[in-house]
């Protein structure tokens, strides 16, 4: 019984190993795998916003606004356009997400910065 | 007549999404024209560093993708220089700013 059963996982793993093996070479093969331009300009992608995430603590005098609403509006666009392309292209679709959604927070800081705190200036002389 | 009839019937014209990604692709270059002349302080060197290798990239992907986007190839050299521009203005003010005010008070 012991033995059966140590043979079956033994067999269960091998089957799981000759799957995984297979699954990585197709992605490795693709034609829009890691070997090209299809892969990893998309990939690099992510860096605009990591970029800007790690922006967030810049104070908001030195954001640009051309630079955010570039930003927010490349993403929101391309959000769109990643779903209607063919074939759907998800990992364009999430990249711009995060694009538009760190741009959206970004002009949120700056906008708050430049008139809220014209409304607190003008309280303040008063 | 015929290249407008040409470029309206394009694999990469007016009608398809290959065209209009692009167009509003333009928006990254046009923002970093207009911040061209601003004080090199206000740069961002991470986002500008970024920004040149993502368009360095994708010049090499609008030539390799099928249809072969020369729209976007063109967009993303446009947007390439800018940002090299900028790139380099801020690599600039890097090495003089904290020293000149260090400077100032000895001298």
């Amino acid at each position: 019984m012991l033995v059966y059963t140590t043979c079956t996982i033994r067999n269960s793993k091998k089957e799981i190993d000759l799957m995984a093996a297979k699954k990585l070479q197709a992605f490795w093969n693709h034609p829009a795998g890691p070997k090209t331009i299809h892969f990893w300009a998309p990939t690099f992608k992510w860096g605009i916003s990591i970029a800007n995430i790690a922006d967030f603590s810049k104070p908001p005098e030195k954001l640009s606004y051309p630079q955010q609403l570039a930003v927010t509006f490349t993403g929101l666009i391309w959000t769109r356009y990643s779903l209607v392309i063919t074939p759907k292209n998800w990992n364009l679709f999430s990249v711009n997400v995060a694009m538009a959604g760190t741009g959206l927070y970004q002009l949120s800081r700056k906008i708050k910065h430049d008139y809220l705190s014209e409304t607190e200036a003008a309280v303040a002389k008063e | 007549m015929e290249i407008l009839k040409t470029l309206w019937k394009s694999p990469i014209g007016p009608k398809t999404t290959h065209f209009w990604g692009p167009v509003f692709n333009w928006s990254l270059p046009i923002a970093a024209y207009v911040d061209r002349n601003k004080p090199p302080e206000q740069i961002s060197g991470r986002m500008t560093g970024v920004l040149c290798v993502y368009s360095a990239l994708f010049m090499r992907f609008a030539w390799m993708v099928q249809p072969r986007n020369l729209h976007l190839l063109v967009c993303h050299a446009a947007n390439e220089t800018v940002q090299l521009y900028q790139f380099s203005r801020w690599v600039n003010a890097q090495g003089s700013s904290p020293q000149q005010e260090k400077e100032e008070p000895e001298s």
